[in-house]
């Protein structure tokens, strides 16, 4: 009883921390972006004579952004499925925004005590994605209706190196729990099984759709691809939905690979160098690119996602069998 | 001001309208959200499609065949929404636009056609003088919202 009611206060807590955790990391990676950009990006400190105008600090961008679409009117196409088309919105953001439980913070274990916590984890995130590809496919553009498509080419490749990758870490734990699975002692799986690292870290930007396989999203040369219909209120919810998606897929690589971290919140310093570095190598990732063609991304991402595949599976095999982990 | 009007003047999104012309205007906007003047450290970002946008940056004058997509695109513009016309042409149509006898392929400027907010004169204006434009149509937008709001329910 009072288990079940410290997990209730410590998920009520999470709501907001998870939030503003998404926020600052969505934040993070705009400004890193920028300076890699030689652009100044977000300010941190206002100029003073603008500061009475513009606010103080800009750290919250992404919130305002989230906000100001709240306050705006929403225009829902004549010719979309308007039920699919209302409703995958919601529904992407409900399933990102479950997954912030399934997922442990330091200290927080959350639902992810639960025993299969790692298999509803993965396939709340599957939903994420896959509602913002059934939202544009029902709503009636051509644009729409091509990101969905190429969204879908991303997602075939990036959910079997998931599956992969989320599966050898689970195996080589014995436990499908996403808290005995970060907690477990011993060497970390970053140190055990580097390949799954990498190919997680290959998913989570094909999940987030960063730089060389955002051509789902493909900026004016898609129009906007899958939200190109979606405006007000409803991007509003997607771009929450993703800020979400940027926590749920950074927690769940520290839950994965830097196994003791999380077991307890005298660890958050540990956790907080851990998600500036996560993110500072997405943020190369997106600057160093250009976007891919949807075949040559198909390819590349295709053979790299099998290479790492292989390798992961290999590397379970032996520590499985020859490994007293 | 509440929070909800703090983000609409933290977050305006652009975009671009190129109603028809000779490119200068449209070559000096996107120079003005370049990385020298970096507007995004306002939060001001060009959007691709005008469902997400707060602001329309028209450029050039009308041609007769792009009518009906410029009051397509305009009302696409969900509300709150402002116009900022940028460049001789928007403002006036220029040396293509002419009363009697008509011009057999330009209608003219676009406030023809919709409503413009801001005028940023110039052949082609500079970038320094289209933010100022863009910075214009960020307080008539914090001044909109009140009065827009009535019209939204009828």
């Amino acid at each position: 009883m009072v288990d079940m009611l410290f997990t209730a206060v410590t998920m009520l807590i999470m709501i907001p921390v998870a939030l503003f955790a998404g926020i600052l990391y969505v934040f993070l990676f705009r400004k890193l972006s920028a300076r890699f950009q030689w652009r100044v990006g977000p300010v941190v400190s206002m100029y003073k004579d603008l500061a009475p105008l513009l606010g103080a600090s800009r750290i919250l961008q992404p919130l305002y952004d989230i906000l100001k679409l709240f306050g705006k009117d929403t225009p829902v196409p004549d010719i979309s499925r308007k039920t699919i088309f209302i409703a995958s919105p919601y529904l992407a953001f409900i399933c990102a925004f479950l997954a912030i439980f399934f997922i442990p913070f330091p200290g927080v274990p959350l639902l992810s005590t639960m025993e299969e916590s790692l298999v509803i984890a993965s396939y709340l995130l599957i939903g994420a994605v896959m509602f913002t590809i059934l939202g544009a496919a029902s709503s009636g553009s051509p644009w729409g209706a091509i990101g969905a498509r190429r969204d879908i080419e991303i997602f075939l490749i990036y959910e079997l190196g998931f599956v992969v990758a989320l599966f050898s870490v689970g195996l080589v734990a014995g436990s499908l729990s996403l808290w005995e699975i970060a907690t477990r002692p011993g060497l970390p799986m970053l140190i055990l099984n580097p390949f799954a690292a990498v190919l997680l870290f290959l998913v989570i930007i094909g999940k987030l759709a960063i730089k060389p396989l955002d051509m789902a999203e493909a900026e004016a040369e898609i129009v906007a691809g899958p939200f190109t219909e979606y405006g007000g209120k409803y991007l509003g919810l997607f771009q929450l939905a993703k800020a979400f998606l940027f926590y749920d897929m950074v927690a769940l690589f520290i839950a994965l690979f830097l196994a003791p971290t999380l077991n307890s919140i005298l660890w958050l310093p540990v956790y907080i160098i851990a998600v500036v570095v996560i993110l500072f190598f997405i943020t190369v990732m997106q600057v160093l690119h250009p976007r891919f063609q949807i075949a040559k991304a198909m390819s590349w991402y295709g053979r790299w996602v099998l290479v790492f595949g292989v390798l992961t599976a290999m590397m379970v095999l032996v520590l499985r069998f020859y490994w007293v982990v | 001001m509440g929070i909800m009007d703090k983000a609409r003047i933290y977050s305006p999104w652009l975009y671009h309208l190129h109603c028809g012309g000779c490119n200068g205007c449209d070559i000096e906007t996107l120079a003005a959200l370049d990385p020298r003047w970096d507007p995004e450290r306002f939060g001001i970002q060009l959007v691709a499609s005008p469902r997400h946008a707060d602001i329309l940056i028209a450029t050039g004058c009308v041609p007769k065949q792009f009518i009906p997509m410029v009051k397509r695109v305009y009302e696409q513009v969900p509300e709150p929404k402002v116009v900022v016309a940028i460049g001789g042409c928007a403002c006036g149509g220029s040396l293509f636009y002419n009363e009697d006898p008509d011009n057999y392929a330009i209608l003219g400027s676009p406030d023809l056609l919709i409503p413009v907010d801001v005028y940023v004169p110039g052949c082609a204006p500079k970038p320094e003088a289209i933010i100022n434009g863009i910075v214009q149509g960020i307080l008539k937008l914090a001044a909109k919202k009140k009065a827009a709001a009535p019209t939204q329910k009828s």
